[in-house]
């Protein structure tokens, strides 16, 4: 790796280069007023045009065409349309097909048809895939067994065993990699099964709360009752019943405010 | 620790290293034999690099036992991890109906949601109210 070609190269590039590229000369039309003026323009458009689309979601927010030169950089550009696109000099796709195996040159596979999940297979369960990885991870002791046993005979002949060995590993990357699609799915059934136990669990949490509330609003309007019966007679007996009423009252209020407060888990 | 599809790549690459750690172990510490009577060892000077470092006899069997149990346990890790793979007895269609089912569901839920919000909100204002009125007798 310590190649001395390539400390020279990247002095080079550092000449040629600073640490971060300038921002594109149009960063300076993006002030609050020309955002402001191009939302306006837009709400206008949108006036304007009667016929909305059919499917919003679907369709990409909307360009406008024919602006004033400097708010025409503040919008953003179509996506590419072939799937390809360079930054920083670097080509990058949309679709990123994993390299078969056949392709790196002399690795032979050890799964015809370089695993499952040919289109036609789309079905298939997964069963045979963990038994071929088992069966290819056995094969690794064993090869590294004979590995051993050749070397002690003729270190000559170790070195088809040892293309043997790097084979298998091979082999064994390719399909784990393969497999990371379905991962990745599983990872998002977990995720949204997780967030639907949450949102369901706040949702019975929030009416729980509701619940208690009406049943403590019942509970209150009976008290009332009470309550004004009590002022009446306090009131007719012309004594200041008040302090004890009111302290009743109180007690309530804080009970009340003590299960608002109480978090909606 | 990564997802279990990484922590299984890692565990066949630290395999890979293993077999060269054994080998070079091996080439490394073996003891030296003489094939023919008059062969004899040929013995360098003590600060000159020596071929071999020779281990006692039966520190290098019991190190040869405990490299190739290692081996085992690494390769019976690398069995368990592959039989804890996720989602091994779902195929792609399943998966795909899975999601599907989930999304719609998370929309129901997150209208019940919203549904419930609104309800707290109006009874608490309800219950706001009540206590303002109770307030003034």
């Amino acid at each position: 790796m310590a190649n001395p070609n390539e400390s020279q190269e990247i002095q080079d590039l550092d000449q040629i280069t600073s640490t971060w590229p300038r921002p594109p000369p149009f960063y300076k039309y993006f002030t609050a007023d020309n955002l402001a003026r191009l939302a306006d323009l837009k709400r206008e458009r949108a006036e304007t045009s009667n016929p909305p689309p059919p499917h919003p979601p679907t369709t990409m927010p909307t360009t406008l065409t024919g602006l004033p030169p400097n708010l025409r950089n503040l919008q953003p550009p179509p996506p590419p349309d072939e799937g390809a696109w360079r930054i920083f000099g670097d080509p990058y796709r949309l679709v990123q097909p994993l390299p078969k195996l056949e392709e790196g040159g002399e690795i032979r596979p050890v799964v015809a048809n370089g695993g499952l999940l040919a289109d036609g297979e789309r079905d298939d369960k997964h069963f045979d895939r963990a038994t071929v990885l088992k069966r290819i991870a056995k094969s690794l002791l064993l090869n590294f067994l004979e590995l051993v046993g050749i070397l002690g005979q003729n270190a000559m002949d170790a070195a088809d065993k040892v293309k043997d060995i790097r084979d298998l590993l091979y082999n064994f990357h390719h399909l784990i990699n393969e497999y990371r699609p379905h991962q990745a799915r599983e990872s998002l059934i977990a995720t949204m099964q997780a967030q639907l136990d949450r949102l369901r669990a706040e949702t019975a949490a929030i009416r729980d709360s509701k619940e208690k509330v009406e049943r403590m609003l019942e509970g209150l309007g009976s008290l009332k009752i009470d309550q004004e019966e009590a002022v009446a007679a306090a009131s007719t007996a012309g004594t200041n019943n008040k302090s004890g009423g009111g302290r009743g009252m109180g007690e309530l209020e804080e009970e009340m405010w003590g299960m608002l407060v109480e978090p909606a888990v | 620790m990564g997802d279990r599809l990484t922590q299984l790549q890692d565990a066949v690459d630290e395999l890979a290293q293993q077999f060269v750690a054994c080998i070079h172990y091996v080439h490394r510490h073996h003891n030296l034999e003489t094939l023919d009577p008059n062969d004899e060892i040929r013995v360098l000077p003590k600060d000159a690099e020596q071929e071999v470092d020779s281990h006692p006899a039966e520190v290098f069997k019991a190190a040869q036992i405990e490299l190739a149990q290692d081996l085992i346990t690494k390769e019976q890790q690398i069995e368990y991890l592959i039989s804890i793979l996720p989602g091994l007895d779902n195929s792609e269609r399943d998966q795909e109906r899975n999601i599907k089912e989930l999304e719609d569901e998370l929309k129901m839920a997150e209208a019940q949601h919203q549904q419930a919000i609104q309800e707290k909100k109006d009874i608490m204002s309800n219950l706001d109210e009540v206590i303002r009125s109770t307030r003034r007798p």
